[in-house]
């Protein structure tokens, strides 16, 4: 009786259906997210359901595996539900000038999480001002580099390993890299761009064909920290990754402040992070699109800038606890 | 096509033994039982070889989810879900001339990505070099004043002209590998798939290009006739309950199912599309021009393929070289396969392929609407396909059985 058998699964998950509606009263806002294949992803996502769930109001999760047409349709499909309000983590900074669009224009609040669309005057856009804090961690590691060079004279060899340059973080994590570079052109020799597309893979076969042709890399800055991993396994096996103090040691550096950057600041191979503070990200996508749901506000607009900072090897003791990375490891141990 | 209104003999006689006892039981009720379980059997048969068997399960799938998922008939829920099915029918129209042969073709999700880029990089009217001066167009076809043809009187079309073109060339490439060269079409169009998923992603260095012209992101969003239903008083957020109901993306794709609905059904090409997927030695024989015919349906796959791809970049308003990417396929195949197309080749419908993706899309809405997690909706997308794949195979065993 297969038909009955279909009807009766089907009526089953429609139980499921059932028994997620969102209670009377409380606001029910889509969760949809571009894929999670980052600490920082993970964290934030976390960091938002809970906020939302902790005010009682009912959270509808969409993964659109790093699809921008099924994150649309997925948020197409959260409008047609009532939501009443929308949060989301774009792929790209195109297809949320799209999606930002398509929400407003249904009279449904948006809100977009850390990656801003590239036209960020529509919606409220939520995100780091990630030229200046790439620009603190990278002049941290600038001064390092300067003191090595009083001690051997020769010039730094930069590398920066760049983000997909479609999404405006990591234009503005390069901008504030070469700003550095740029003030210090007696410090260092012409930078080396190894292309990441925020891909683990990408990365790891552009880091290696580079590291191959520019032995001499000492000068390190990754556009976001989940690519720590990915260094390590290019440099280790030539003897490059080792801690601050040895000679061979890679200045480097990072953005994002994840668990792995904080162990790797705290052991040594790493000498300066820019943070993004992901709790006050979440609080204030949170606390937006609740506003907008109070005020009844299809549309509001607003840019709201997390300032970030950089922690370093220098003031790790002081503001550990301040970088979302540390404070999830020191929950962890 | 075998649909049939006769109750099999062995149904009533199947019950027989365990029905009558010859104790206790009087013999008019275990005869009713036994009536009854063969209408039961009999309707369930009928229903399971008749031609439009997804649309009765769409019907049912639709009508048990209603008082679980009130939303599901929410006119904005419907409107959503035309808007999904039209991008996917266009693509999964040619894929049906494919299966229709026999044959598979896996390079459409790269077609569908290449021919974005194309249309980004001819009208875009302006582009970023921040992003894109990396890219192996740069400069060339694609400035900071936006793409090859913008600013020229007939921009737009020349550039969908040139995209359609390109999806037919891909498909012209896989048509005489497949015909020619008698090489897999599994392996031939995986292979497009792979190279012309990179070209797409070299030519651009992975970027998107933006910035379509206002006519262009019309083409894909704009409705032509809403309907207005009042305020929402779901939401907590007044809203205006405007819904579009005909759109370009519907006509587009309508217009392309129409006519491939003709030249499947009424031209001697169809016929020779069905004969070769039947046999295609004995279509030869019977002297089918089959090497021809399988490069034309080659083309018009990717055809397709890039009319679909016109409508998730002018719907995205963007030129993705990612477009397609992913578990695209899935969708199309799949969306094709429970429509009853089958894998084996000779049996289509060009209305089937409608109801599958109206089915498809209609699934993925629900599934959405349980709030499943993506995981388990793809879990549950991949066993409806099998499902489909099985009730094929099953419907072709009784079928030949039955003559």
């Amino acid at each position: 009786m297969r038909i009955s058998q279909t009807v009766a699964a089907c009526a089953a998950l429609g139980l499921v259906g059932m028994f997620t509606a969102a209670p009377a009263g409380a606001a029910t806002i889509c969760w949809a997210f571009q894929d999670l294949e980052t600490e920082f992803w993970v964290a934030g996502h976390k960091a938002v359901i809970q906020s939302l769930e902790e005010g009682g109001h009912t959270v509808i999760e969409r993964n659109a595996n790093e699809s921008a047409n099924k994150q649309l349709e997925q948020i197409r499909d959260c409008i047609a539900q009532g939501v009443d309000g929308i949060i989301f983590i774009p792929q790209d900074g195109q297809s949320a000038v799209t999606i930002v669009k398509e929400a407003q224009a249904s009279d449904v609040p948006v809100v977009v999480f850390n990656r801003p669309p590239t036209d960020t005057s529509r919606g409220v856009v939520v995100v780091a001002d990630n030229e200046k804090i790439a620009e603190q961690a990278v002049a941290f590691m600038a001064d390092e580099a300067r003191e090595r060079m009083a001690a051997t004279g020769k010039k730094a060899v930069p590398l920066i390993m760049v983000g997909d340059l479609g999404d405006p973080n990591a234009v503005g994590r390069k901008a504030g890299f070469y700003k550095v570079i740029e003030a210090n052109p007696d410090l260092f020799e012409t930078p080396i761009e190894v292309a990441t597309k925020w891909d683990a893979a990408t990365a790891l076969a552009n880091l290696e064909a580079a590291i191959t042709a520019n032995p001499d890399v000492d000068f390190l800055f990754t556009s976001s920290d989940f690519l720590f991993p990915t260094i390590r396994s290019v440099l280790e096996p030539r003897g490059m990754w080792v801690k601050a103090g040895d000679p061979k040691h890679v200045i480097m550096g990072g953005l994002d402040g994840d668990v792995t950057a904080c162990g790797l600041i705290k052991d040594g191979f790493v000498d300066a992070t820019g943070v993004q503070d992901l709790f006050y990200e979440a609080d204030a996508s949170v606390n937006a699109i609740l506003k907008a749901i109070e005020d009844g506000d299809p549309t509001p607009n607003e840019v709201i800038e997390d300032p970030g900072f950089a922690l370093t090897s220098a003031n790790l003791a002081d503001r550990e606890m301040d970088m979302w990375g540390c404070a999830l490891l020191a929950e962890k141990s | 096509m075998h649909d049939s209104g006769t109750i099999p003999e062995s149904a009533g006689r199947a019950e027989a033994p365990g029905g009558v006892d010859g104790e206790g039981v009087e013999p008019r009720t275990s005869a009713a039982a036994a009536h009854t379980t063969g209408l039961v059997r009999g309707f369930v048969r009928r229903l399971l070889l008749s031609e439009y068997f997804v649309l009765w399960l769409m019907i049912i799938y639709f009508l048990a989810l209603l008082p679980f998922l009130p939303s599901l008939s929410n006119p904005a829920n419907l409107a959503n879900i035309l808007s999904n099915v039209w991008p996917l029918l266009a693509v999964a129209v040619g894929q049906t001339f494919v299966l229709t042969i026999a044959g598979i073709d896996l390079s459409q999700g790269a077609v569908v990505g290449l021919t974005s880029v194309v249309l980004g990089m001819l009208v875009a009217t302006q582009a970023s070099p921040e992003i894109l001066s990396n890219a192996s167009i740069w400069g060339s076809i694609l400035t900071e004043e936006g793409g090859l043809f913008n600013g020229l009187a007939f921009a737009v079309p020349a550039a969908i002209a040139v995209m359609l073109a390109v999806g037919a060339v891909v498909g012209l490439f896989n048509g005489v590998a497949v015909a020619y060269f008698r090489m897999p079409a599994f392996m031939v169009t995986l292979v497009s798939l792979i190279v012309f998923s990179a070209f797409a992603l070299w030519i651009t260095q992975s970027e998107n290009i933006s910035d379509f012209p206002p006519g262009l992101v019309s083409l894909g969003k704009s409705p032509i006739v809403s309907v207005f239903l009042g305020a929402a008083a779901e939401s907590r957020v007044l809203r205006r309950e405007l819904y579009p109901i005909v759109t370009y993306p519907m006509l587009i794709s309508l217009a392309l199912a129409i006519s491939a609905h003709f030249l499947l059904s009424r031209t001697t090409f169809g016929r020779h599309v069905f004969a070769i997927g039947l046999n295609r030695k004995a279509a030869e024989i019977s002297g089918v021009p089959a090497a021809r015919v399988i490069v034309l349906v080659f083309v018009i796959s990717g055809f397709c393929a890039a009319v679909g791809s016109l409508l998730y970049s002018t719907r995205l308003e963007t030129g993705m070289p990612s477009l397609g990417q992913g578990a695209f396929l899935l969708d199309v195949i799949g969306a094709t396969v429970i429509g009853g197309i089958s894998l084996f080749g000779g049996k289509a419908k060009i209305v089937w392929t409608f109801l599958g993706v109206l089915f498809f899309a209609l699934l993925s809405n629900t599934l959405n609407l349980m709030n499943l997690s993506s995981f388990h909706i793809d879990m549950m997308k991949g066993a409806v396909i099998l499902s489909a794949a099985l009730l094929d195979a099953t419907r072709r065993r009784i079928m030949a059985r039955e003559g």
